[in-house]
């Protein structure tokens, strides 16, 4: 927030901290950073703060004058910012206990009334494979989806067509993509040929979009791939982030078996992204347009879960249950993507409270969400979010809202594939098959036959083969990812 | 740490699916249970050596029984050949044959459905059933559901808690 740094959150103390919680939390954070130990870089400079903070905090006077501008700055960065922003917890009391908790937070962010819908400009830049394995119906249908959106584009919008196979070719230039029928030809040059080298297409795509790069717009970047690619993945993990800082959004599409999952979901989830996995080409069309509908529905932009969590907490994981279901890391800042005025980013956060002794009160996390207003004048907005959670004794009696418990639900799911999946590596395939099994039994339990059916019969696999079929393991993954996209059923949605 | 009722996966308080098996943990005690460092049970349990339990108790009519040692207590147990040892929870569905709750089990670390006393042909056999603190026969801990012959007079410990086998039945027979 503008000028007034968060003191409390800093040192990882509730607002009403005392006096003594006040100079043990300054005293733990002082050792940890003190300059004469091995330190990370950085830590100096928190070591300075920290001291500020403490001749601040820890002189009464000074202290409720703080309070008060500290008070003001959040108070009047909430009532401007477009942002909404609810946080459901799993408990409304932590226990007092000498061990670590697991707490969840629901976080939904949604816009604020005020903010104008326009529809903002597009900039699109859609990244194709063109690998020996793309050729014949797979390239014939991502050549036909193509054009469709090409022909949707409204007037202030930019598009491109990138193909790259172990090198990368603009086949529609944004100019060229304003005529259909230069277009047209364009895109009928475009054959299948060559391995598949990831990180030059991305690369490619990405300098196309900075090329008209639009502020008060969305940044997007579709990736259509069949294939695995080799060699070049930490190029493409290092596009990834440079696409993050950029404000570019990338969408995997993953077609058939051979792709590589983890490397398209990694690449999405640092750039607030999503990842689609199609068992046949024939739906790209109507796939491309429903990403483009939705951008052309966003109203905020870059959308980020940044902050500060108190020092007795530690993120765990997180996950984005909306506006498309993705794991994303355990830090922050989370990437979030885009916003519409009828849907909410929601996102789930798993944390690990280390004990917290006797405290009454804990500021679980400071968070800031930010993100670009699009449409009209862009303008950068955030909103300051404060967490925090009583202490006592007992447990808390009530039950955690019914929201969070069902996508917990489904995530547990979710994460039973993942490990069912790693174990398969390991080698450990009567554990994985055994797990399989397990979760079969959840997945009926959830009425989803044949996700269900499709993890017996990679259980059956795993007893016989010992490994998991690399498409039974996409569609176990996209299939309880999906899930979450169903209305909850407990408590509802 | 809390367990799951299920597959009996540890987990941090305040988790409400088992990252094992997926089960619904809400309806768990939130409580943790209590854990006790290892190396202390081993030790209590070496330093006591088996007493032949004498006339009194065996006068008490048990043909099977437990003496708890802390209170001297002693719980026959009667009617059936087997038993299973434990703790009772509020609103907990199985409920132990021998309910150790009124002996501080809980802060013993006994677990909710600890061990088994089985009657056999040829003897008295203790079985552990996955407890979370282990279960030691004259200071020696039994390996996880596998049933272990005993002998009148040995000490069977649950987690901390000390109890010895009064037993009529001559395993030698």
């Amino acid at each position: 927030m503008p000028g007034e740094p968060d003191y409390y959150a800093l040192l990882g103390i509730p607002r009403n901290a005392n006096a003594e919680q006040l100079r043990r939390a300054y005293r733990e954070a002082a050792l940890r950073l003190h300059p004469d130990r091995a330190n990370q870089p950085g830590d100096t400079e928190l070591f300075i703060q920290v001291n500020k903070a403490y001749e601040i905090l820890s002189s009464d006077e000074q202290r409720s004058a703080y309070d008060l501008k500290l008070a003001a700055a959040e108070a009047d960065q909430a009532a401007r910012s477009s942002f909404r922003c609810d946080v459901q917890q799993s408990r409304r009391s932590l226990l007092q206990l000498d061990e670590p908790q697991v707490h969840y937070l629901l976080v939904d962010i949604t816009p604020s009334e005020s903010v104008p819908e326009h529809r903002p400009p597009i900039n699109l830049s859609i990244v194709i494979d063109r690998s020996t394995s793309m050729r014949g119906q797979r390239l014939d249908q991502v050549r036909s989806a193509a054009l469709t959106i090409l022909k949707d584009m409204a007037p202030g919008d930019s598009a491109s067509v990138v193909a790259f196979s172990d090198r990368a070719e603009v086949i529609v230039s944004p100019d060229q993509a304003k005529d259909m029928a230069t277009a047209r030809a364009r895109l009928s040059l475009l054959q299948a040929g060559g391995g598949t080298e990831i990180g030059q297409g991305l690369q490619l795509g990405m300098e196309e979009l900075q090329r008209n790069f639009a502020r008060e717009g969305v940044n997007h970047l579709v990736l259509l791939t069949d294939g695995r690619t080799y060699g070049d993945e930490d190029l493409c993990l290092s596009l990834a982030d440079r696409a993050s800082e950029q404000g570019i959004t990338i969408n995997g599409v993953g077609i058939g078996a051979d792709w590589s999952d983890r490397l398209l979901d990694d690449l999405a989830s640092r750039s607030g992204g999503n990842v689609i996995f199609l068992d046949t080409p024939k739906v790209i069309t109507g796939l491309l347009q429903r990403i483009f509908d939705g951008l052309s529905q966003a109203i905020a932009g870059r959308v980020r879960l940044d902050g500060s969590l108190a020092q007795q907490v530690d993120l765990r994981s997180s996950f984005r249950l909306m506006p498309d279901p993705m794991p994303l890391g355990d830090s922050l800042p989370l990437v979030l993507g885009n916003l519409t005025r009828q849907g909410r980013i929601r996102v789930l956060l798993e944390m690990v409270i280390h004990p917290i002794g006797q405290t009454d009160e804990l500021n679980i996390a400071h968070f800031t969400v930010s993100g670009d207003i699009l449409g009209g004048t862009s303008e950068a907005s955030s909103l300051p979010v404060d967490v925090r959670i009583a202490s006592a004794r007992q447990p808390d009696p009530d039950p955690p809202p019914g929201d969070l418990v069902a996508a917990l639900n489904v995530v547990g799911l979710y994460r039973m594939q993942e490990k069912a999946r790693h174990e398969a590596e390991l080698g450990q395939s009567a554990q994985a098959a055994r797990r399989l099994e397990n979760l079969a039994t959840h997945l009926l339990a959830a009425g989803d036959r044949d996700l269900a059916k499709a993890a017996l019969s990679e259980a059956e696999r795993l007893t016989h083969t010992r490994r998991l079929s690399i498409e039974g393991e996409k569609v176990l993954k996209y299939g309880t990812r999906a899930l979450l996209l169903l209305p909850a059923k407990a408590g509802g949605g | 740490m809390i367990e799951c009722p299920s597959c009996r996966h540890q987990e941090f308080v305040g988790t409400l699916y088992c990252s094992e098996c997926g089960t619904r943990l809400v309806s768990v005690s939130p409580v943790p249970t209590v854990s006790i460092a290892r190396d202390r049970i081993d030790r209590e349990a070496m330093a006591t050596k088996p007493a032949t339990p004498e006339g009194p108790e065996l006068e008490s009519g048990a043909i099977l029984g437990l003496r708890l040692i802390n209170s001297g207590e002693i719980r026959s147990l009667l009617g059936r050949d087997n038993y299973t040892l434990g703790r009772s929870v509020e609103g907990q569905a199985v409920i132990p044959d021998v309910d150790l709750q009124a002996s501080d089990a809980y802060e013993q670390g006994v677990s909710r459905i600890h061990a088994e006393i089985r009657l056999e042909a040829d003897g008295v056999y203790i079985v552990d059933l996955d407890s979370a603190n282990g279960t030691l026969v004259n200071g020696k801990a039994l390996e996880p559901q596998r049933p272990a012959l005993a002998h009148h007079g040995d000490i069977i410990q649950l987690g901390r808690l000390r109890t010895q086998l009064i037993s009529r039945f001559r395993s030698e027979r």
